[in-house]
């Protein structure tokens, strides 16, 4: 085994400590060991950031734990918002040029997540934007973001999942900001 | 032998001390990106700390940081572990309501974080730089407590993008861990 292939295999090891011919390169390899050092310190950063309710379980338990799993799971898509659709919003210059496209999916207990896929903005004046969000009772400033200079961005910012958001745009940051697109 | 890290494992972009650095000379591009990359990991020190005053705390917190970004320095500590610092005390000064409000002046800045939670607090950031698939297979698998093969299920794909999508993943972590002051 090369050392390509086998710090590209390191987080195997997080599970399962068997792979005789990946440990023999690790001992011998001190990229290695840091690396892992360092992937141990990740592996348990984010199995402490998992909610309670969602911490690993022993693989025993998992088959147990797959009903309960499946119907939570079910419960999650009935409760979420319906705000939160899966199919994407359009975002159009005054135009009618389609220069990006919204689309939300379900974050986490508190937030939706609002991704934005765009394309051909126009960036002759700067590259920052801000994106926007709506619905009938509050606005809200999804967050800024930069494009590439071909107008390229892929963004994703979170947004409180109690409210039905339904109307997105874009602006250039100013204190009175000039619309650059949106979904209606 | 290679000891570098793969190209292909490296995500792209500046570090987080060198984003802050930008901010302190003025970049708004620079302060849009760090904005987008804690924006989840303020908004859960927010929530805990100031509840219900999460937005306004939020806001505090980048506004803070872009007053106050002269003020890191990289020979003290990693970006993450001042960002942490500067998003806890703005946070307990939104929740204090009427307590004046905690400096985030230089000395305020050494106390002491545990490094789990600097991890944490770090960690939140460094997922959003992970291309979406490394980003959503990581995240099934430690937050939704997913399989591999229950993965490749959901998504619809090979069970082998999965493992690869996941190392890969995890690999960037450690990597961007490893840029980052101890």
């Amino acid at each position: 085994m090369n050392h390509a292939e086998a710090f590209k295999r390191l987080p195997d090891l997080l599970d399962d400590r068997d792979d005789a011919e990946l440990l023999g390169h690790v001992r011998a390899c001190p990229e290695c060991q840091r690396q892992l050092f360092l992937l141990g310190r990740v592996d348990r950063a984010l199995r402490d950031g998992a909610p309670a309710h969602r911490r690993r379980v022993p693989a025993r338990l998992l088959a147990a734990a797959g009903a309960a799993a499946a119907a939570a799971a079910a419960l999650l898509a009935v409760l979420l918002p319906s705000g939160t659709h899966a199919h994407p919003y359009m975002l159009r210059t005054a135009a009618g040029t389609v220069v990006g496209e919204a689309t939300m999916t379900h974050a986490d207990a508190h937030n939706v997540a609002l991704v934005l896929r765009a394309h051909g903005l126009p960036v002759a004046r700067g590259h920052m934007f801000v994106l926007w969000a709506s619905d009938r009772n509050a606005t809200m400033q999804a967050g800024r973001f930069m494009a590439d200079p071909s107008g390229r961005a892929h963004v994703r910012f979170n947004l409180p999942a109690d409210h039905h958001w339904s109307h997105f745009w874009i602006t250039r940051p100013a204190k009175a900001p000039t619309m650059v697109a949106s979904s209606v | 032998m290679n000891p570098q890290p793969l190209e292909s494992d490296l995500p792209q972009g500046p570090s987080d001390a060198e984003l802050l650095e930008a901010v302190a000379a003025g970049s708004e591009p620079a302060f849009a990106e760090l904005r987008a990359r804690y924006r989840p990991a303020v908004a859960r020190v927010c929530r805990s700390i100031a509840g219900g005053e999460r937005e306004d705390c939020e806001q505090e917190v980048f506004a803070r940081i872009w007053r106050k970004a002269a003020l890191f320095d990289r020979g003290r500590g990693s970006a993450a572990s001042w960002l942490l610092t500067v998003a806890r005390r703005t946070a307990l000064s939104t929740h204090g309501g009427r307590r004046p409000p905690l400096p985030v002046e230089d000395e305020a800045l050494e106390e002491a974080v545990e490094p789990a939670e600097v991890d944490a607090f770090w960690l939140a950031a460094a997922l959003e730089r992970l291309a979406e698939r490394e980003r959503t297979v990581i995240t099934l698998a430690y937050y939704d407590d997913l399989s591999e093969s229950a993965i490749a299920k959901r998504l619809r794909v090979p069970l082998g993008s999965v493992k690869t999508w996941k190392r890969r993943g995890l690999n960037q972590l450690a990597t961007l861990l490893g840029e980052e002051p101890a």
